[in-house]
């Protein structure tokens, strides 16, 4: 499998910073990172992603409205976005993949194994 | 154990806290409902003891809040009121017990001793493990019938390791289970104890090795023989804390995971306090002015981002504490004025959590040596590089240049392994007898410059690994050294299909001292589907199947590249030669007739999956 390119949008630099290395060194992806939801979209625009982590709760543009705007631009609507949040109620989660989503990351999570989680909700075949 | 007491009568926690110390419990006391349910609902405690009549919110509103939230912990009711419509409404509102004050405190803990009892897996009165006795009622404890002569912390410590006796307790579930809120003691604390412990046991006759160490993940007891006490209830999965983040991965990249966060958690720390003291100044505004929706949005706001943050960070209490925040700060039980005081004790409780967290480098640097290696050689250039290897490995090493400074170097610790590298066939192997003779249970590696099959023959017999050392780099030798003791079932998936029915339900506490994930499937139609849901680390089959039989699952399976490397067992009650046969030529790695033992089954799937981790290592 080709190194994938992932980009993570999280107000939390910190998440960023744990997220980036995680995946870095369980699996060798590249991990772009951006701190809000505008940032994310240009990045998403401008570079080629595999796929996108968004956090749900985020100032000014949440990851809902992020969503939503990602899929009004041709060049950002077919990347397959995974939502990253805290909360875990089934019904929430359902209302997530009614919008749409590819898949639901519930927080916390240990970095290293995110590119497992991401494989199994996109299909991807990851070597070992 | 662990108790909560809700009471506001000093007299009475000053009573109840003395007596239930001396009986080896550990006690949290509050002072009114709303902290209780504050504790009640952030820690975990095995037993509540709460007055009926509380300031805040009353002990019978209290209860009835626990049940209502699906707590199960048992609770005992103390109150004047000694009338049995107030026993019902008691026990109608969820409480186990009712006593009537003024009380006989040896009875309420009699009481208490029953109600955990009852509510344990374990209904027997004396827990015990292999030849180790533990006597609640006594508070004594015995092995082989020689009495150990234990502090209370250690009492608790064995006490705590006997209830969940197939479980690995962390050292962050046994700091919260151990000590009471108000103290805040290290992760060395833990080690100190276990260490003093694992020298009395071993002064009683006890192996050395009878409080085991999982790399990374914490303490249990090591099953030997028959273990006598009942299987305790499998505890509620802990949210991974840094010592056991990632920790049935590659240790060098766990150690360097654990590393990194540790660093990030420097500059992370400030800006968590930056977050909470926003919190506290919301809660300043709220207790002066009330709540504006807009702060109560940005409260709530920057305690859903704790929750993340703390949880990635692997800091459990900090993560529940703002999971309790963001709860209240979303709910419309704001409107209710005592809940101000419980959002100001919460906050008050995270800033403390955050703050008193050490530092994680000292955490990870404290986990980073939670192995010991020793090494066996003259060679100081060889010993030192390797020992160098081992440290960036998280392992401790300790150097013997001759046999006689090892056995010096035993008499004082036991290492986890023993790494001798053999230049003088004859003389090493002498001491390679020795040494397995002395240690059975320490696995040793050797690494030798020579090959034969004569010498490799001589190590195998003595339980001793080979490994050439001019294909092996120290960083292969410390990574097969770390193998052996690492075993491969931590979490290992196996899934079993079989339309035997009541064999399927009995594997998981057939197997449950190996720590498998278990996996059952009885329709051989869902196979394929199931397979690749749970995609498991090994596959047990049965042959005979309605429908679809094992061999030809096992053909379908080895169809598909991405299942080549699958270890696949048959199990069946065919003994033929034949049928065997079969199996082997579609693909199976091993076979067993029935009917099979635990240990038969465990270990053979354990030597298929140190066959496929061995694989993996060299193939990276």
């Amino acid at each position: 499998m080709k190194i994938k390119r992932v980009l993570i949008i999280d107000d939390e630099e910190s998440i960023q910073t744990v997220v980036k290395f995680g995946i870095n060194m369980a699996a060798g992806w590249e991990v772009l990172t951006a701190s809000s939801g505008p940032q994310g979209i240009h990045t998403a625009q401008s570079e080629l992603i595999d796929v996108i982590l968004l956090d749900v709760m985020m100032p000014d543009m949440d990851g809902i409205a992020t969503f939503h705007a990602l899929k009004t631009y041709p060049k950002t609507e077919v990347i397959p976005v995974i939502f990253l949040t805290a909360k875990a109620q089934t019904a929430e989660k359902n209302h997530f993949n009614d919008l749409g989503v590819s898949g639901v990351i519930t927080k916390p999570f240990n970095s290293l194994d995110l590119p497992g989680q991401i494989s199994k909700i996109l299909h991807w075949e990851l070597q070992s | 154990m662990k108790i909560l007491l809700i009471e506001d009568d000093e007299a009475i926690i000053s009573l109840l806290t003395k007596s239930l110390t001396a009986h080896r419990y550990v006690v949290d006391a509050v002072r009114d409902g709303e902290m209780g349910w504050v504790y009640g609902s952030t820690f975990e405690y095995d037993l509540i003891v709460m007055d009926l009549m509380l300031p805040k919110v009353d002990g019978m509103t209290l209860c009835q809040r626990f049940r209502a939230e699906e707590y199960t912990i048992p609770i005992v009711l103390l109150t004047a009121q000694d009338s049995s419509t107030a026993k019902i409404q008691g026990l109608n509102a969820g409480a186990d017990d009712y006593v009537i004050k003024p009380f006989d405190v040896e009875e309420l803990i009699a009481r208490i001793r029953a109600l955990l009892r009852r509510c344990s897996a374990n209904p027997s009165l004396l827990m015990s493990w292999g030849d180790l006795l533990l006597d609640p009622v006594a508070c004594e404890v015995t092995y082989s019938g020689q009495p150990l002569n234990l502090t209370t912390k250690e009492y608790e410590l064995i006490e705590l390791l006997l209830q969940d006796s197939r479980h690995v307790m962390s050292n962050d579930e046994i700091l919260d289970r151990l000590w009471s809120s108000d103290e805040f003691p290290a992760e060395a604390t833990v080690r100190s104890h276990i260490r003093r412990l694992r020298y009395k046991l071993q002064e009683a006759g006890a192996p050395h090795d009878f409080i085991g160490t999982l790399y990374g993940r914490g303490y249990y007891l090591k099953s030997f023989d028959q273990p006598i006490a009942p299987l305790p209830q499998p505890s509620l999965e802990a949210a991974p804390s840094l010592a056991t983040l990632g920790a049935n991965r590659d240790s060098t990249q766990t150690l360097q995971y654990a590393a990194f966060l540790n660093e990030t958690w420097l500059t992370t720390q400030p800006h968590c306090l930056t977050q909470v003291e926003i919190l506290s100044q919301a809660v300043q505004a709220f207790q002066a002015n009330g709540l504006t929706d807009q702060l109560q949005h940005q409260a709530h706001h920057i305690a859903h981002k704790l929750v993340g943050t703390l949880g990635v960070f692997g800091l459990t209490k900090g993560e529940h504490l703002a999971r309790r925040l963001e709860d209240l700060l979303s709910g419309a039980e704001l409107s209710q004025p005592e809940w101000v005081i419980a959002l100001a004790n919460l906050v008050s409780l995270l800033q403390q959590e955050i703050q008193s967290t050490p530092t994680l480098a000292r955490r990870s640097a404290a986990a980073q040596y939670s192995l010991a290696m020793l090494i066996i050689d003259a060679d100081a250039g060889f010993t030192q590089a390797l020992a160098e290897t081992a440290s960036q490995r998280g392992i401790k090493s300790a150097i013997a240049p001759t046999l006689e400074v090892a056995y010096q170097s035993l008499a004082s610790s036991t290492p986890d392994m023993i790494v001798l590298r053999l230049f003088d066939p004859a003389q090493r192997l002498e001491c390679l007898q020795t040494l397995a003779d002395y240690l059975p249970k320490i696995p040793i590696l050797t690494v030798a410059n020579q090959d034969s099959l004569k010498q490799r023959l001589e190590i195998s017999r003595w339980g001793g690994t080979f490994l050439l050392e001019q294909s092996s780099t120290f960083e292969q030798i410390v990574t097969y050294s770390v193998g052996l003791v690492q075993p491969p079932s931590a979490d290992a998936k196996v899934m079993f299909v079989d339309d035997d029915d009541l064999w399927l339900r009995s594997l998981p506490a057939l197997l449950e001292p190996w720590r498998f994930k278990v996996t059952t499937l009885s329709d051989p139609q869902q196979f394929w589907n199931v397979l690749q849901s749970v995609s498991p680390d090994a596959l047990v089959l049965d042959i005979k199947m309605p429908e679809i039989d094992g061999l030809e699952l096992c053909q379908v399976l080895r169809s598909d590249p991405q299942w080549q490397q699958l270890p696949v067992l048959f199990v069946s009650a065919l003994e033929d030669a034949k049928t065997q046969n079969k199996a082997f030529v579609v693909g199976a790695d091993d076979y067993l007739c029935k009917p099979v033992m635990g240990d038969d089954l465990a270990g053979r799937i354990l030597n298929r999956l140190r066959r496929i981790k061995s694989f993996t290592q060299r193939s990276s």
